[in-house]
């Protein structure tokens, strides 16, 4: 054997067991994920078995990997099509690098880029009873109603983040939060009216609890249902941070 | 040590880790001037990327890896001759085939890339391999149940099959029939006589050895695709950081103009089809049928992190072809409908 077919199967045994650790990696990933519930920063819930099925195949890949550069004798004639390289290891490596470097976290109010939608998204499911409306619920009864005017005295307890826009009253501000059919990728913040005695205590980006009710009033140049807050409350930020159109 | 080992790395392979590191650096000081410019905190923008990155990555990289298992499988079990046997010859009837072989192998867009890869391999036909390549991430039920639990079989639903398959029909021939097969794929997917391990001479292994043949391939192709769809999140986070897709909104309710601006959302989402019905409702009330139907045909048909992928199977001029034609067809129909929906 000379030097250089030596230097060469070394580099591709190393190549091996690195392609093995990141499948393992990737596994032991997508699992952690699932385990503390950070996956709920990611992806809907309702694809959440996607990410067990994710996680099974990396180990799968990986054990296979790691049988055959342990056995590298049994694939003489192993059919090598792909020439894999140190790049695309480092490449496939990213997210593995990312997820370690960076705390885990949903979107917040830095996200928000373009302002807070007053639409709701998706189409509207069963109707709940008012005190068990999310920010969405709310949108999308407003979005069905004939006036504004309609929900007047109607009491509210919702949860989200603060929102400030200069266009709003001194005391107001939106309690918002982002929607997420599959993923991230479709995350879109939407947000509900506020008025509050001491409305500008509180700083864009905090997560309250607030109850109130409901009066068609105008609010940042728009004629609409806005909650007057009786009792707001600083939370913190809930489980599951996203809303489920 | 890391010198030494870095050392006894080849040349070329040299030159793409540089360039790899430049391009690191590239996406940094992107970020910082994004941070820059919002005036917020650099930290909390790159975490910002982060999660959006990491969610399409998550989201996807299931699909992708079903895919590269689906690609193993068909490499060690089944001979391109079973294939050809059971295919039309003629290009029209080939593309047509290829339109509907999702309902075999149910794939979405990050899956379907390394099955078309292997089939090209196997030796079948480019209109074929292209027009699988464009319909299977929708025909295939999984996401004929998505769409119909969205909207119902109504113009949506039907719309979005007649005019996935009509364009995947026709991008097919015509791309199968402009070009030889070596201008089209690149070496990798050209494959050849001695690609095809039925007519290895030594005796037919146990179903074990194809199985753990199958995951070794599966391992490998992974990195090969799972590459184009990292640098594709990459992109497609860091255009959603850049340009928020409520500023794409606010454009537009025209019969044309919306229809352009649902393709470009479609392209710079790059969600899966599998869910992009369910996103697509959220538009319902502000675009039109047309633009609605062709966000669900064009979407899966091509998006910044399939034609990444595409790059590793095609030459770089077919793969703007396959970006291209697909956008003024869905374009064409899309604006088409609209008209007659207006009239109806």
């Amino acid at each position: 054997m000379t030097a250089v077919q030596h230097k060469r199967e070394e580099q591709v045994d190393r190549i091996a067991w690195a392609k093995s650790l990141i499948l393992f990696g990737m596994g032991i990933y997508l699992t952690l994920l699932i385990l503390t519930g950070n996956l709920d920063n990611y992806i809907n819930q309702r694809f959440a078995w996607l990410a067990g099925v994710g996680a099974l195949l990396f180990f799968a890949l990986g054990l296979t990997s790691l049988f055959q550069s342990l056995n590298p004798r049994k694939h003489m004639h192993d059919h090598h099509h792909y020439h894999i390289t140190w790049d695309i290891i480092l490449v496939v490596a990213f997210p593995l690098l990312l997820a370690i470097l960076i705390p885990s976290r949903s979107l917040g109010i830095e996200a928000v880029s373009g302002g807070v939608s007053l639409n709701p998204v998706g189409v509207a499911g069963v109707s709940r009873s008012p005190l068990d409306r999310n920010i969405l619920d709310w949108l999308r009864e407003f979005d069905r109603a004939s006036t504004p005017a309609q929900f007047n005295g109607t009491a509210v307890d919702v949860v989200g983040f603060v929102y400030r826009e200069p266009i709003h009253p001194e005391d107001g501000f939106m309690l918002a939060r982002f929607t997420m059919s599959c993923c991230v990728a479709d995350a879109f913040p939407i947000g509900m009216p506020i008025i509050a005695a001491a409305g500008e205590e509180y700083y864009a980006g905090d997560w309250l609890r607030v109850q109130g009710q409901l009066k068609a009033s105008a609010f940042g140049g728009d004629f609409l249902p806005v909650v007057l807050a009786d009792a707001i409350e600083v939370v913190d930020e809930p489980r599951q941070p996203y809303l489920y159109p | 040590m890391i010198l030494s080992s870095f050392r006894s790395i080849g040349s070329t392979d040299r030159v793409k880790l540089i360039g790899l590191a430049l391009l690191a650096g590239l996406l940094l000081a992107t970020i910082a001037w994004q941070a820059q410019i919002a005036g917020r905190d650099f930290a909390l923008v790159l975490n910002v990327f982060a999660t959006r990155f990491l969610g399409i990555f998550v989201e996807a990289v299931p699909f992708l890896l079903l895919g590269s298992v689906t690609s193993g499988l068909i490499e060690t079990f089944i001979r391109s001759d079973d294939i050809m046997r059971f295919l039309p010859r003629n290009r029209l009837g080939a593309a047509v085939g290829g339109a509907f072989l999702g309902l075999v192998f149910p794939v979405c867009e990050c899956g379907v890339v390394p099955v078309a890869r292997r089939l090209f391999s196997k030796g079948t036909p480019v209109s074929l391999g292209v027009a699988f390549l464009l319909a299977a991430p929708f025909m295939n039920p999984i996401v004929f149940a998505s769409t119909y639990i969205a909207f119902g079989v109504g113009p949506v639903f039907i719309g979005r099959i007649v005019i996935t398959l009509l364009v995947a029909v026709i991008v097919g021939v015509v791309i199968g029939s402009f070009a030889k097969r070596s201008a089209t794929l690149k070496p990798i997917a050209l494959g050849g006589a001695h690609d095809d391990h039925a007519h290895c001479d030594h005796e037919a292994p146990s179903t074990r050895v194809k199985l753990l043949a199958a995951f070794g391939i599966a391992g490998d192709e992974f990195f090969e695709m799972g590459r184009f769809l990292i640098f594709g999140s990459v992109l497609a986070a860091l255009m959603q950081t850049l340009a928020p897709q409520e500023s794409l909104l606010a454009l537009g309710t025209g019969p044309v103009l919306s229809v352009v601006f649902m393709q470009i959302l479609a392209y710079v989402l790059s969600v899966c089809s599998t869910v992009d019905s369910f996103l697509a409702l959220a538009f319902v009330n502000t675009f039109t049928t047309g633009a609605i139907v062709s966000f669900l045909s064009f979407g899966p048909m091509v998006d910044i992190k399939s034609t990444l992928m595409f790059t590793g199977v095609f030459r770089r001029r077919i793969v703007l072809y396959l970006v291209l034609l697909p956008f003024v067809m869905n374009l064409l129909a899309g604006t088409l409908m609209n008209v007659i929906l207006a009239y109806a």
